[in-house]
């Protein structure tokens, strides 16, 4: 193979790596940010609101509601039947409670959620284990309640994080919450918890909440405001609905949505992240595409100083009996050749080099189980390789052609 | 036949009316002085330039008509060519170099390297196959070019002073060869030359001068 040759490949060896560690870059923030993200809050738990509009005409405690989607009981076994979904329970919010631990005082809220389908709803447990379907007293501790609540103890001396919420698994916690009566007397009620389990991080309101059954909390709830709950005609404020994988998610997204319900999901901000991502790496790739046509320029040179040098050779070959496309597939699969040998190369040199970026990036950030900077899906590997092929094809269309229409006599006598 | 170059404004006329049967299995030599018209006449006939005006007529194809794809496949089937400079491909073996002619016939590998090879052993140049022109002598050079034209198994092989770069020993063993491929595998050749010890091995001598045919001459 011919120096000129060499040097050229090594041209389509830089732009096609230059392309794949750019994009590579651009791949490995969006992968760190979306494993972060979806790490937290579990892709497949969709959030329902009823229609905001609707909360706002009922919480002022009139107006017809009727054309209004509630988030009723009746809601809540319509959206159970759509497609894909696995569980769907209500939640029901209490807050001003306090816990006395350890004989620290600690303020919390409850979360009350349907422990009929608590097994199917994608909540982990850390240490314990989740309540049954009856166990209407117990509850899971978010891994936060202790610890990030506001501190209300009468005593000044901080000793707090010396309980840890797995510490009180299998005891009883007594809960106090108050109300004012129509007398302005304050009033006190106690309820007493049993702790099953501590949940996993979810990045959500559970973190700092305690998950008890929603039968329970809408009890409390009406000890507290004095009013029995009318969810037939409010509904409730919230439900979560769990489906079976993340790529129905957006299906039933959009079948909640036909119900006149507000949904929010994981999904759909990974989704209006993916273009941003999609941006940046069309602005990086073509930083590095910048190399790759200064490489093609090579190429097209190359070609161009072959076919003088060869001219004699073409004619030959013309003589012999090559036919014009005989000569033009000859140059263009040369210059193919160039281009996909080149896209091989830079292929292999952009797996090391992005092998090395997250080395010395780990080396300087740290952090457990390495570092991801730079990160090349088997798509942009396949991407590149026809791309680099592609741009050596078209950079030899040109001279191809030049070398196709020389006359065989002409060609012949030249030295 | 009529053929004209430009040369700068002027339009030179090289061929001036040239009107010539050749017979199938005939074996002619074209003489003339240089500047005659003999080369001209010659890559006319071959296909490798247009005529002015006129036709030329190669059995029942017409191909100062043809176009320029056309003529490359009309030259693969029916024609072959041997030049003054051999005109080898460097890089290539003498093997290579006429199996290159069957690889655009479309012709396998297989069958192409054993033709090549019978071809050959034609020109005697078989225990040389694998060798590159430049580490042949001119007269080796010359019959791989032959074997080259030969191995289409082509109907009129076009030799453009094909001894015109040897000696006159080798010289003489190259007509001996291309009389005895007339002889035995009944193809025509043309000639082009300016040697008139060439002639004796043609069986029509065709004299040129200043673009017309000044005689003909059977023998």
């Amino acid at each position: 193979m011919k120096f000129r040759t060499i040097l050229t490949i090594i041209g389509v060896v830089i732009g096609t790596a230059s392309i794949i560690v750019m994009v590579s870059i651009g791949n490995g923030a969006q992968k760190s940010i979306t494993d972060e993200l979806s790490g937290i809050g579990s892709v497949t738990t969709l959030q329902v609101y009823q229609d905001l509009s609707s909360m706002g005409m009922t919480a002022m405690g009139g107006g017809k509601t009727d054309d209004k989607a509630i988030l009723n009981d009746d809601a809540i076994k319509d959206l159970k039947k759509i497609d894909g979904v696995v569980a769907v329970t209500p939640v029901v919010n209490l807050s001003g409670g306090e816990i006395e631990v350890d004989r620290e005082q600690y303020g919390v809220s409850l979360m009350g959620v349907d422990y009929a389908v608590l097994e199917d709803m994608r909540y982990v447990t850390t240490s314990g284990k989740k309540p049954g379907a009856n166990d209407e007293n117990s509850v899971i501790l978010g891994k936060d309640v202790l610890t990030s609540f506001t501190y209300t103890g009468a005593s000044t001396q901080l000793e707090a994080s010396a309980v840890k919420p797995e510490d009180l698994i299998g005891q009883n916690i007594t809960m106090t919450i108050k109300r004012t009566n129509a007398n302005g007397e304050e009033e006190i009620k106690t309820q007493k918890l049993k702790v099953t389990g501590v949940l996993e991080a979810t990045g959500g309101n559970e973190d700092y909440s305690i998950i008890a059954d929603y039968h329970l909390v809408t009890d409390l709830n009406e000890w507290q405001t004095g009013r029995k709950a009318n969810v037939k005609k409010q509904g409730y404020s919230q439900a979560l609905v769990t489906v079976e994988d993340s790529s129905v998610v957006n299906d039933v997204t959009s079948e909640v949505e036909a119900m006149k319900f507000t949904v929010f999901s994981m999904q759909q901000i990974l989704d209006s992240m993916g273009s941003v991502f999609q941006m940046l790496q069309i602005l990086l790739g073509g930083i590095g595409g910048v190399a790759l046509l200064v490489a093609c320029i090579g190429i097209v040179n190359t070609m161009t100083m072959s076919i003088y040098e060869r001219t004699k050779e073409i004619g030959i070959m013309k003589v012999i009996g090559a036919s014009i496309s005989d000569i033009r597939n000859m140059f263009i699969a040369e210059s193919t050749m160039i281009g996909l040998i080149g896209g091989l190369v830079g292929i292999v040199i952009s797996l090391v080099l992005s092998v090395l970026i997250n080395l010395i990036a780990g080396l300087f950030i740290g952090g457990e189980g390495g570092v991801t900077i730079s990160y090349i899906t088997p798509g942009l590997v396949v991407f590149a390789l026809f791309f680099s092929a592609l741009v050596g094809l078209l950079s030899g269309v040109r001279p191809a052609i030049k070398a196709a229409n020389l006359s065989s006599l002409d060609a012949i006598r030249s030295e | 036949m009529h053929k004209d170059f430009k040369l700068g404004k002027e339009d030179i006329h090289i061929l001036k009316g040239i009107d010539l049967d050749i017979e199938q299995g005939e074996m002619v030599a074209l003489l003339g002085p240089s500047g005659s018209g003999k080369s001209t006449f010659l890559n006319v006939l071959g296909g490798l330039v247009p005529p002015t005006s006129g036709d030329i007529m190669i059995r029942d194809y017409r191909i100062s008509d043809m176009t320029e794809n056309e003529l490359c496949l009309f030259r693969r089937e029916h024609l072959g060519f041997i030049f003054q400079s051999y005109n080898l491909i460097s890089t290539m073996t003498a093997m290579e170099n006429v199996a290159l002619a069957l690889t655009f016939a479309g012709v396998k590998k297989e069958i192409r390297q054993q033709r090549a090879q019978e071809a050959l052993e034609v020109v005697g140049l078989v225990d040389r196959m694998g060798h590159k022109p430049s580490e042949l002598s001119g007269g080796q050079q010359q019959r791989v070019s032959i074997a080259r034209a030969l191995v289409n198994h082509p109907e009129i092989i076009l030799a453009d002073e094909p001894t015109g770069n040897l000696d006159s020993k080798t010289s003489a063993d190259i007509m001996e060869m291309i009389t005895r491929l007339n002889r035995e595998e009944k193809q025509t050749f043309v000639i082009v030359t300016h040697d008139p010890d060439t002639t004796k091995y043609c069986t029509k001598v065709i004299h040129m001068c200043d673009g017309l045919i000044e005689a003909e001459v059977n023998q």
